[in-house]
């Protein structure tokens, strides 16, 4: 009982304060606040300071060259006497393996997004969530090491053969459904059930024909591609959209699962069939969070280093023709991995500062993609939100 | 469009969608397997006699008496090959010197596979490098040299629109009518007494140095290094972000200056990797000159500003997830905002915040681009503590690259390369993994 009562006297005296007490509680307050506020701000100084330093050291390159060689020819000779600077198939490579994994990526993810957020059921999807992430932190040297010494060497001897079998397991599926679709909105105004059925038929085994003569053409035409290189832009865009794709999954599942309950259940309402209310109802409504994601997965292609630096073959020209993606190719990441060491030693020189430009430059687009990015998810969360 | 398309549609695209998933599964596998299989092949594999050589004369491993018996007992039968040599020799003195002339050169590359295959033939200098000095001391490997010992390779260009064909001719058949053609169904018959294959757990690939740039030894410095760097970074990043994710949650306000901080978090986890790098290289070494040139803390240093904002978020997310009611409950017994946030939201949160660490771990252990310039170096030994500060060293990821693209003879160390991604693959994903598992427990156990 005694005790008890000790602890009650304590309690109030808790609330009982002197000014002075007050006054160290407040100061003890803005003093610790003040330095939560100012390691929390650490990351904005950080930020501030790559750009600062990395532009620091690329301004000196545009001082002395200028832009005009950087961003519009080809030679890049940073070690002759005279030195050319020339970027411009270097930047067109980066872009180039970024397009081609955005182009396996996007509908793979985009696909495997809805999968997970409206297909599949909760006890499937708690396991496919760690394959995901497993494959995002398989690290970047290791899928490198992977394209360099097991995908290259299986693309120069059996690459035709590969995309053969590709095109037969991705285009064949999609022709058949699309000559079914196709034979059924043709024949949807005949009103004579029986004719309708006849013609429906008809129209199928013609499609079907046609349909048959491409996909074998145009897999023979495959199969019989020699591919020179294994270290070419098309390795390193398979891989980089193995990179690509978790980030585009987990940031489209979150925009879809932005999209709520109601227009879902409103759509099936209306008698739509699931893959009708997803194409229909939620993808549009999802479809600027989605955006985003693909912008994200872009972004990861683009700045990645080590895959393009150990399997893109790293020679700086623009393929012939320019969408040849068989053709080896070199990156702006690479460049700067490759070229900096040789350019250590002469800190100062323009051999030096263009690598510096080429970051800026990497930094500058992810910059700006990532508020692009950022801006986008806002607008649809206060979109629908608002709805 | 009629009822049965509709359904034909809908079924399909569940079907795409659930192929996505297999595939991404699939690449997952396809990524894995490969590493995984030949990774493991570095640790287990038939070794000859020359690897318990090696092992014994550059680690002083194993048993000497048992070694000296297999080298006698090994020795016997490559006595006959080395007579059959010294014979040859002596017929190739006696021969007309344009015989002599055809000959000699043909001798020349059979010697060369012998020696890569045998090691040092007596009568040979003393090599100075050390991967001269045994012969193979990899079963599969030694296979592959004794086919390039007995077959020539000889490359066919008849047709000049074809690209041109490697085909083999038998040495055998070049030496017909010399002394030296029995030499070559000898070696074939007897190989596997010259280097009494056996099967071998080699350990000391985790814990022993390099030896002769990876030709032999393991990746002890490596792993090492590895662990440093991601340590380090861990040291720097984990309390940094932690405090700044308890000043987002619990004491920002919202308004232009917190949506820029924030904004700021994000573009920092944009940033390309070898941005940073190259910000690490410019920052911390050239103008904070935390060292001379590379080295383990600058490394460090620039790891842990990129793992920073995956740290911030994670905690962010765990803090956010404790119960309103435990805040209530602590503010309500009088306790002041800081001391509820210490005692009883951090320890509530701990957990998640874990799993976002663990996984920062796995990332920074595994990335490569921020320590080329800054901390990374191909060759070395294993670093003390104490050199943090001073020289760089060798890690898993760096390694991995330099070793399968700029060793100068990349082809031949294959299984090191393996060997060291799997290391990396597997301490990474066991990290990832551990970190599942944590958050699997936790949501269970705020489901109560």
């Amino acid at each position: 009982m005694a005790e008890e009562s000790a602890g009650g006297q304590n309690r109030t005296n808790a609330f009982v304060v002197s000014a002075r007490k007050r006054f160290i509680q407040r100061v003890t307050k803005t003093v610790g606040e003040g330095t939560l506020l100012a390691i929390a701000s650490f990351v904005a100084i950080v930020v501030i300071f790559i750009f600062y330093f990395v532009a620091k050291d690329a301004i000196p390159f545009f001082q002395i060259r200028g832009f005009q060689e950087f961003f519009t020819t080809t030679g890049w000779y940073p070690a002759d006497d005279p030195a050319k600077f020339g970027a411009f198939a270097i930047i067109y490579g980066s872009l180039m393996v970024t397009l081609g994994s955005a182009l396996i990526a996007v509908p793979m993810g985009v696909a495997a997004a809805i999968c997970l957020s409206d297909i599949l059921p909760f006890s499937i999807r708690q396991y496919a969530k760690p394959v995901i992430e497993m494959l995002a932190a398989i690290p970047s040297v290791a899928f490198g090491f992977f394209a360099l010494v097991v995908l290259a060497p299986l693309l120069q001897e059996k690459g035709g053969l590969l995309m053969m079998w590709a095109w037969w397991l991705i285009a064949a599926p999609f022709m058949t459904l699309m000559i079914i679709i196709f034979a059924d909105l043709l024949t949807t105004n005949i009103a004579d059930p029986k004719r309708r059925k006849q013609l429906n038929l008809l129209l199928t085994a013609l499609f079907g024909l046609i349909g048959v003569a491409l996909l074998y053409r145009v897999g023979s035409v495959l199969s019989s591609i020699q591919i020179l290189t294994g270290t070419n832009a098309l390795n390193v865009s398979i891989i980089l959209s193995f990179m690509a794709l978790p980030t585009i999954v987990s940031v489209s599942e979150d925009a879809l699962q932005a999209v709520g309950r109601d227009l879902r259940e409103g759509s099936y309402a209306l008698g739509a069939t699931r893959a009708e209310t997803i194409m229909k109802t939620i993808l549009p409504a999802a479809s600027s969070g989605i955006l985003a994601a693909v912008i994200l997965g872009i972004m990861r292609a683009l700045g990645e280093t080590m895959v393009v630096w150990m399997a893109s073959g790293n020679s700086a020209h623009i393929p012939e023709p320019f969408f040849n993606y068989f053709e080896a190719v070199r990156t702006l990441t690479a460049t700067i991995a490759g070229d900096m060491g040789e350019a250590d030693q002469v800190t100062g020189s323009a051999r030096f500062h263009v690598l510096f430009a080429m970051g800026l430059l990497l930094l500058v687009i992810s910059f700006i993609c990532n508020l692009v990015s950022e801006r986008i998810v806002v607008r649809q969360r206060k979109i629908l939100s608002g709805q | 469009m009629n009822l049965g398309t509709r359904k034909i549609l809908d079924r399909s695209f569940t079907a795409l969608g659930i192929g996505s998933i297999v595939i991404m599964a699939l690449a997952l596998m396809i990524v894995i397997v490969p590493i995984v299989t030949n990774g493991i092949g570095a640790l287990f594999f038939t070794g000859t006699v020359e690897h318990r050589k090696m092992l014994f004369h550059e680690f002083k491993r194993g048993d000497s008496q048992k070694l000296t018996e297999e080298s006698a007992s090994a020795e016997r039968y490559r006595a006959k090959v080395y007579e059959m040599l010294s014979g040859f020799e002596a017929e190739l003195e006696t021969m007309a010197p344009e015989k002599k002339r055809e000959y000699q050169p043909k001798y020349t590359e059979v010697r060369t596979a012998l020696q890569a295959l045998l090691g040092p033939l007596p009568g040979d200098p003393e090599p100075m490098l050390t991967r001269f000095k045994y012969g193979q001391t990899r079963w599969e490997k030694a296979e592959a040299k004794l086919h390039d010992l007995l077959y020539e390779v000889k490359w066919d260009n008849s047709d000049p629109n074809v690209m041109s064909k490697e085909y083999f001719v038998s040495r055998a058949i070049s030496f017909e009518g010399t002394s030296l053609v029995k030499l070559f169904p000898y070696v074939e018959n007897n190989i596997s007494k010259m280097l009494l294959p056996e099967f071998t757990f080699y350990w000391g690939f985790i814990t022993d140095s390099s030896v002769d740039s990876h030709f032999f030894g393991g990746i002890w410095p490596e792993i090492q290094g590895t662990f440093f760097l991601a340590v380090g970074a861990m040291l720097f990043a984990f309390p940094l972000g932690v405090i700044a994710a308890v000043y987002f949650t619990e004491y920002a306000r919202p308004g232009f200056f917190n949506s820029m901080l924030r904004s700021a978090n994000s573009t920092l986890a944009g940033v390309p990797s070898i941005v940073f790098g190259m910000f690490g290289l410019a920052f911390f070494i050239n103008t904070l000159k935390v060292s001379e040139s590379k080295s383990v803390i600058a490394g460090a240093l620039t790891l842990a500003i990129m793992i920073l904002p995956t740290i911030i978020r994670a905690a962010e997310e765990a803090i956010l997830a404790v119960p309103k009611t435990y805040r209530e409950a602590s503010l309500s017994l009088g306790s002041t905002k800081w001391n509820t946030i210490v005692t009883v939201i951090l320890p509530a949160a701990l957990p998640g915040i874990l799993t976002g660490g663990v996984i920062s771990l796995g990332r920074a252990a595994g990335e490569t681009a921020p320590i080329i310039f800054t901390a990374a170096v191909s060759v070395g030994s294993a670093i003390g503590l104490a050199d943090v500060f001073s020289s760089p060293t060798p890690a898993l990821s760096w390694n991995i690259y330099n070793l399968a693209s700029e060793h100068e003879a990349a082809a031949q160390i294959r299984h090191v390369q393996y060997g060291m991604a799997l290391a990396l693959v597997s301490i990474v994903l066991l990290l990832n993994l551990s970190a599942i598992v944590l958050r699997a427990r936790i949501s269970k156990k705020l489901k109560g």
